[in-house]
């Protein structure tokens, strides 16, 4: 090899840095009509590269007597894969170092044929590169190459949706890194490094850096490949290693990263997996805290910069907090479903049963989290752990429990309405309502006393209510068909509730006067809910649709069916109102039948009303008729 | 969706494909557009599916507009008045109307919207459509407000395009949203105008800023998005009461590049398998998977729900108890992902209460194909692009066993007065029919015999308001005010003119007892009735 002080090896190293800063620097300046010409640039210095390693090849090659000629692969291996190590040319050898250097100007111009949307090309060079490399034995002067070029095949094939071949190129990258970690772990020669002088070498820090760099991407990389091969789980994996990775190595934007770790967290709460999911977003609290102070109001309207600055900060934090607000509502409600019976009442039963298996379940926890992949640096390790504690992660089993969950939940929804507000921000603001709407759901569900559980629901209503009736249809027709929905069965909640109360206070039959008032009103109040949402459904001259949209057949057939319920369950003494009530739950039950033997693929949407509305379309004219008949021999 | 309606136009050959042949790859008859791949033609017919060879989509509108000469030539009139009119009609009624148009750079999309001085395209033809049924209103029954803004979307900034030099060059105007006037952008200049021409003064002027900015990046035109905004407010008077209609029309031209779709974003991310090269995508890349296994999540909720009323919560618990993932079922998530400017603005016109019309440009040209089948692909699947947010529902399974428990006891009452009337109990279904008519019958005879008893307690006590009526008119006898319990026994005999009353100077406690013991044996005489406290008679 021409010597490393020769002057021919400094025109070498020269050209290489060329190359580099017109691949990186200059192309970025390049017009739109020659998008790749420094990118063409390079790619001749390259090739000029190239052709001088092999000059000085085949002058070294009689000296050394082609050692080598004897190890030569006798086959093309296009998939990458399972050759054990163990056998070729240790990697700090000539003849190592040699393949190496040949095989970083092949990848360099693998990237760059790919660049510039030569991608068969591309792929030549970097199958020549693997070549020359699989000549070798892993070691810190290859192997940062070894994996370079594996994720950079990777990409090429998932480009071609060859997803599985992208996944063997990925996964080997990934085991030589591991390998070359527990074997060897110093910090590795970069491939830039091949042509530089000595007294340019990198730090091992700065080697470091860019070898785990390398690394990083090769998981975000299969992260992507196991996303696409339908592997979630692997693929939110790799996911949080990358995370975790840019965190390690100091790699990262705190306000970007806390909001990834957020997004991940919704993850791992749709997968009802919440020891993972609250520490997702206690990290994202923490790191996000990082990202600084946000600037005043009065600093905001003194710069433009520091206005935007304030505007994103406060908004990526509203949204952590939103994260934060459907992990308690998530573990609230996940736990009502553990414990309730099969009338949605606490089954106390099963409540002891589970308190029972706690004890069991808190060890898991413990062992959980050692095993798992754990965010943080020395210095933000603890506040992620402080902050896991403030919350549970397993399923709240009584009240108190649920409520400490709520709290935290509520309180998060105090932050994110801050930069939510209505005025601005109505479908934001409204989505975090009805969350607190739920999340006051479900602590009721949690409430032994009736009473406070009925005022939980009062709540619920008082926060919905105004906005229900304020809100413009013509803007946000949906979202209030949802608030009627939810207003409605907020009021047969509570009707049901003052029934019970009431039932279990007065030992008689009868109730008195106030409480059937109380009952009526709030049953009024349910159907007027229910019918507002079935009027929304109308055209403009007020005509019900012939056939309902796909969207929203099911709620509408469901509010008929409950309009038909309620008013059957008015309470009146005076016969006639008594008639009118009967009369128009049985044109409800009707409506449902009716629809459905018109529409028979309506059907399956409500089989349980469906079945139910058709036995009160045969019964209740018995009650109707009965009633008819007491007022007949009455008058 | 009945409010969205999507129609395609095909252009006239320019003159470049003209000279190249003016081969044909669309046709379009009635409602259909057929796309025929002509690179497709010179193979042999067995290599090639013939599906691959000849498209056909379907449209709620099909515009052939390539040579005038034809008979079923679509002018610019034709088109107004299918769409145009629409979009007039939705504004009266009150709704909110908007007009996307979409196709790639020279497909015929401005020629469509704005069209040239010797023939008008549609956004010109609504603006006098809007002036002249303002006009056929006599004086004072109606009167209207029109005001127009004009904007421009350009790499999510948002640029007011009829303020001219008074807005700061960089800054982004702020699209934000109103409880009561919907979505709207922040300082966006607002401008009344009285008659069409003023209309089309601003239309030129934001069109003309428009060029001009243009000219500073070559390629902004077809990357930027313009919407015109036309506001219509029209006061009736109704009953004699006055009114308010308020109706936006946002004609809009959007970007060759990008779409509007709101998911477009999204389903990029998922589609293809394409790697993300950059750590500055992990977001995207995590976004995706939480997106979808929510998506996978609702799925199962929505199949679910029709049988959560029946019991089958029960059969869940054994499963949540064991399994790790917790009782399944829905669970809603957050993610934190903007949606773009555009789908942020347009919100309630692909998921609001409004009427929504997509007009897709397309070439003729055989040398367009690819171009052409994309639009026409996107304009097939535009009605799906509209968002449906779905109604929560709480499974309420205690209301469900409720009715269940009552139609049992209907139907062990039925039951009943079926035995009572046949011995044998056979509920046919013939005879179900029938049976309350039973039941009614049955109930009949019930009634009648606690008919006597009831029509006697009515008839006395008409009888005794009658009385109390008379005694009071006629001044002649007693009026009553006391304060005290007391008994009023009339006579059996409706000729007879004994009416007693018997004061009960007692106390309550003995008042009750002789409530209970006698008024039970006064009852039994029938002829008995028990006033308590100061009613006057």
């Amino acid at each position: 090899m021409a010597s490393v002080n020769s002057d021919e090896w400094r025109a070498v190293c020269d050209k290489f840095t060329n190359a580099q800063n017109l691949t990186e620097v200059e192309s970025r300046n390049d017009p739109e009509n020659d998008p790749f010409r420094s990118k063409y640039k390079a790619r001749e210095l390259l090739r000029e590269i190239y052709c001088s390693l092999k000059s000085f090849e085949a002058g070294e090659g009689e000296e050394e007597s082609g050692g080598e000629s004897g190890e030569q692969r006798p086959t093309e291996q296009p998939v990458d894969g399972q050759r054990e190590d163990g056998q070729g040319i240790s990697g700090d050898s000539p003849a190592g170092m040699r393949a190496a250097k040949l095989g970083a100007v092949e990848y360099y111009l693998g990237v760059n044929h790919v660049d510039t949307e030569e991608l068969s090309a591309g792929q030549e060079h970097l199958m020549n590169c693997m070549k020359l490399l699989d000549r070798c034995r892993v070691s810190s002067e290859n192997v940062s190459l070894f994996i370079h070029v594996r994720n950079q095949l990777g990409i090429l094939w998932a480009g071609r949706d060859e997803t599985e071949m992208a996944q063997g190129f990925l996964e080997t990258a990934e085991s030589n890194y591991q390998r070359y970690m527990k074997e060897d772990g110093s910090p590795p020669i970069d491939m830039t490094e091949y042509f530089t002088s000595e007294e340019n070498l990198l730090t091992h820090q700065e080697r470091t850096k860019r070898f785990e760099l390398a690394y990083t991407h090769t998981m975000y990389y299969l992260a992507q490949v196991y996303q696409n091969l339908g592997e979630t789980e692997r693929a939110a994996t790799y996911c949080h290693s990358t995370l975790q990775r840019q965190l390690q190595l100091n790699q990262f934007n705190p306000m970007e990263w806390a909001l990834n770790a957020a997004t991940l967290s919704q993850y791992y709460i749709t997968k009802g997996r919440y020891m993972e999911g609250r520490h997702c977003l206690s990290a994202a609290t923490v790191i996000s805290g990082l990202a600084g102070e946000v600037p005043s109001e009065a600093a905001a309207q003194e710069s433009e910069t520091e206005s935007e600055r304030r505007e994103h900060l406060r908004q990526k934090r509203a949204e952590i907090a939103r994260c934060w607000i459907k992990y308690c509502l998530n573990l609230l409600q996940d736990s009502k479903k553990l414990l309730e019976d099969n009338i949605g009442e606490l089954d106390t039963d099963r409540q002891d049963e589970l308190k029972r298996a706690r004890r069991r379940e808190e060890e898991e926890e413990e062992k959980g989290r050692k095993s798992a992949l754990l965010f943080g640096s020395e210095d933000t390790f603890d506040s992620i752990a402080s902050l896991e504690e403030k919350v549970l992660c397993l399923f709240p089993l009584d009240f108190t429990e649920a409520r400490s969950v709520f709290l935290v939940g509520q309180n998060y929804v105090t932050q994110a309405k801050e930069y939510f507000q209505m005025d601005g921000y109505v479908t934001d603001h409204i989505e975090i309502l009805q969350d607190h709407s739920s999340l006051f759901r479900a602590l009721a569900f949690f409430e032994e006393d009736l009473e406070r559980r009925c005022k939980m629901h009062k709540r619920r209503v008082d926060m919905l209510e105004p906005i229900c009736n304020d809100l413009n249809s013509q803007y946000y027709l949906l979202i209030r068909r949802q608030l009627m929905f939810e207003l409605a069965e907020t009021y047969s909640e509570m009707m049901d509730l003052k029934l019970t109360l009431a039932n279990r206070q007065a030992d008689t039959q009868s109730l008195d006067n106030h409480t059937i008032k109380k009952f009526n009103s709030l049953c009024s109040a349910s159907a007027k809910y229910f019918q507002m949402f079935l009027d929304s459904l109308c055209s403009p001259e007020g005509k019900f649709p012939e056939i309902l949209e796909e969207e929203v057949l099911r709620p509408a057939l469901v509010a008929r069916f409950r309009v038909a319920r309620l008013h059957s369950r008015l309470i009146s003494s005076v016969p006639p109102v008594q008639l009118e009530n009967l009369n128009r739950s049985l044109e409800n039950y009707k409506y449902v039948v009716q629809y459905c033997e018109a529409h028979p693929e309506a059907a399956a949407a409500a089989e349980t009303e469906l079945e139910l509305s058709k036995e009160m379309v045969g019964l209740l004219p018995l009650k109707i008729n009965r009633l008819k008949a007491r007022m007949a021999a009455n008058n | 969706m009945a409010n969205v309606k999507v129609a395609v136009r095909v252009r006239p050959f320019s003159a470049r494909e003209s000279a190249d042949g003016g081969r044909l790859a669309v046709k379009v008859e009635d409602k259909f557009v057929r796309i025929r791949n002509m690179k497709l033609d010179g193979r042999t017919e067995g290599a090639v599916d013939s599906r691959e060879k000849l498209l056909e989509f379907c449209f709620d509108y099909c515009y052939w507009s390539v040579d005038p000469a034809e008979p079923h030539y679509a002018s610019q009139e034709e088109v107004f008045q299918d769409l145009g009119v629409s979009v007039l009609s939705g504004a009266s009624e009150g709704y909110n109307v908007c007009l996307f148009a979409y196709g790639q750079t020279g497909s015929g999309k401005t020629y469509t919207m704005m069209g040239t001085p010797e023939s008008i395209g549609l956004t010109p033809r609504i603006c006098q459509g809007l002036f002249r049924s303002e006009d056929n209103f006599p004086d004072g029954q109606n009167s209207s407000r029109v005001e127009i803004s004009f904007l421009e979307i350009y790499n999510e900034r948002v640029r007011d395009l009829l303020r001219g030099g008074e807005q700061k060059k960089r800054a982004s105007l702020r699209v934000r949203e109103h409880p009561e006037k919907g979505p709207y952008v922040q300082d966006l200049s607002q401008h009344v105008v009285s008659d069409c021409k003023q209309a089309m003064d601003l239309l030129e002027e934001g069109i003309a800023n428009r060029i001009t900015a243009a000219t500073h990046n070559h390629d902004a035109s077809s990357r930027s998005h313009a919407i015109f905004t036309i506001q219509y407010t029209q006061a009736i008077l109704e009953n004699n009461l006055p009114s308010e209609t308020v109706s936006k029309i946002n004609l809009v031209d959007l970007a060759g590049s990008e779409r509007a779709d709101p998911h477009y974003c999204r389903d990029r991310l998922t589609e293809g398998s394409n790697i993300n090269k950059s750590l500055v995508t992990l977001g995207i890349v995590i976004s995706a998977l939480a997106q979808n296994s929510q998506m996978s999540n609702s799925c199962q909720s929505i199949n679910s729900v029709a049988s959560e009323g029946d019991g089958s919560t029960v059969g869940s618990h054994s499963s949540s108890l064991s399994g790790g993932g917790g009782g399944g079922g829905r669970r809603h998530c957050f993610i934190p992902y903007r949606d773009s400017v555009l789908t942020w603005l347009l919100k309630d016109s692909l998921g609001g209460n409004s009427k929504t019309i997509m007009i897709a440009t397309v070439s003729p040209s055989a040398n367009s194909y690819n171009e052409t089948l994309s639009t026409l692909r996107y304009a097939a699947h535009a009605r799906n692009i509209v968002n449906k947010p779905r109604v929560n529902e709480d499974a309420n399974v205690r209301l469900i066993r409720e009715l269940r428990e009552e139609i049992d006891r209907l139907k062990s009452m039925l039951l009943s007065f079926e035995m009572q009337r046949n011995p044998s109990p056979s509920l046919s279904d013939e005879r179900d029919g029938n049976l309350s008519e039973i039941v009614l019958q049955n109930e009949l005879k019930v009634e009648q015999l606690t008919k006597d008893w009831s029509e006697s307690w009515r008839d006395k006590k008409e009888l005794l308001e009658q009385y109390s009526v008379d005694i009071n008119r006629d001044r002649a006898g007693f009026l009553i005010s006391s304060l005290q319990p007391h008994l009023v026994a009339l006579d059996g005999d409706v000729l007879s003119t004994g009416v007693v009353f018997y004061h009960l100077r007692i106390l309550p406690l003995l008042l009750l007892l002789f409530h209970s013991v006698l008024l039970e044996k006064l009852l039994r005489k029938g002829r008995s009735h028990l006033h308590r406290t100061s009613e006057p008679i």
